[in-house]
């Protein structure tokens, strides 16, 4: 509980929350700034979703994306938005980590078509996702606000 | 006015550089709303099955009543030996107006020359003795093989890097699409972007 405490480690999540707030918060913008087919398609291409829940998927995880990058950044909901989080890129990671290892050549998606799946993409997204782990740990070490 | 000519004096270079369409290798009317740029290679096996199965069906819903208009741009790859070829002839012959029947009988018969390497019969089997001729004169032309590069070229530029990739355009938007995608998520995208 001291170590939670400490000036340094809470800056360091604060800006590690702002970060991973920032980029979910635009991945969920430019989702939606496009026609929900495209990025559909991006999901789909993947191969791992049945189709019947392609169009679901592609319709509310930028949304979803957008809402637990507000409350990351604003400090609501900490437990559950970082979890959240975690869960997202470690199922992102796996879907990413599939494709290229099983040499599909296809699009990230993860901002929009156009960035082909690459060590930069792991590299980006597997730090992220060591980084919401983190937030997630302390998170759930902190201890419960009184009501 | 001498703002009008300065930006006349540095946009007529960038309209230069637009690659002309060759009409035969576009299928329905250059003022549909939707323009659909295909990037494919006719030794790629799934750019047949786009050829074969998806355009068929844009044919049909969107082609035919004028909604889409789609552009074929050559996008040969390393892997296969025989496609820069069989892309010579397609644009030889687009030239005398038989683009797509070359490519149908390409892409028909791609398991007949892709690995073997004889890709001219395929192609003559389409054509009359003069058109034979016509097309195995006009594939010598340097101007066909600047043709293939600069539309691969463009295709790279364009972040093209796997074949079959469809780019939508609608108004001043481009949407380069995952390769070989559903046909029912095509269809969705396609209705959601035609003017209501």
């Amino acid at each position: 509980m001291a170590s939670y405490q400490s000036k340094p480690l809470r800056w360091t999540l604060v800006a590690l929350r702002v970060i991973l707030g920032a980029v979910f918060i635009y991945s969920g913008y430019v989702k939606l700034r496009e026609p929900w087919a495209l990025f559909a398609m991006g999901i789909d291409s993947y191969h791992m979703l049945p189709f019947r829940l392609v169009e679901p998927m592609a319709r509310t995880l930028p949304w979803f994306e957008v809402l637990v990058g507000l409350l990351l950044i604003v400090g609501l909901w900490l437990r559950l938005s970082s979890a959240a989080v975690s869960v997202m890129m470690l199922v992102f990671m796996t879907a990413i980590l599939h494709a290229y290892f099983t040499g599909q050549q296809i699009s990230c998606g993860c901002f929009g078509p156009g960035e082909p799946i690459s060590k930069w993409t792991m590299l980006r997204d597997g730090s992220m996702l060591a980084a919401s782990l983190f937030v997630t740990w302390m998170a759930l070490r902190r201890p419960r606000r009184m009501a | 006015m001498k703002l009008y000519a300065a930006a006349l004096v540095v946009l007529l270079p960038c309209l230069a550089a637009v690659p002309e369409i060759d009409k035969a290798k576009t299928l329905g009317n250059p003022t549909a709303p939707i323009r659909i740029e295909i990037f494919s290679d006719f030794s790629c096996p799934h750019c047949k099955v786009l050829h074969e199965n998806t355009l068929p069906l844009l044919m049909t819903d969107y082609v035919v009543p004028g909604k889409v208009y789609i552009v074929d741009r050559a996008f040969p790859l390393n892997g296969y030996k025989f496609s820069r070829e069989a892309f010579g002839y397609a644009v030889a012959a687009a030239r005398i107006g038989k683009y797509q029947q070359v490519a149908n009988a390409l892409f028909a018969k791609q398991s007949d020359w892709n690995l073997a390497g004889n890709v001219w019969p395929v192609v003559a089997a389409v054509l009359s003795p003069t058109e034979q001729k016509k097309v195995q004169e006009l594939a010598k032309d340097p101007g066909v093989q600047a043709e293939i590069e600069a539309e691969l070229q463009e295709g790279l530029a364009a972040g093209v890097n796997s074949t079959p990739t469809m780019i939508v355009t609608a108004g001043s938007k481009r949407y380069p699409l995952p390769p070989a995608p559903n046909y029912s998520l095509l269809k969705s995208m396609i209705d959601g972007l035609l003017p209501k």
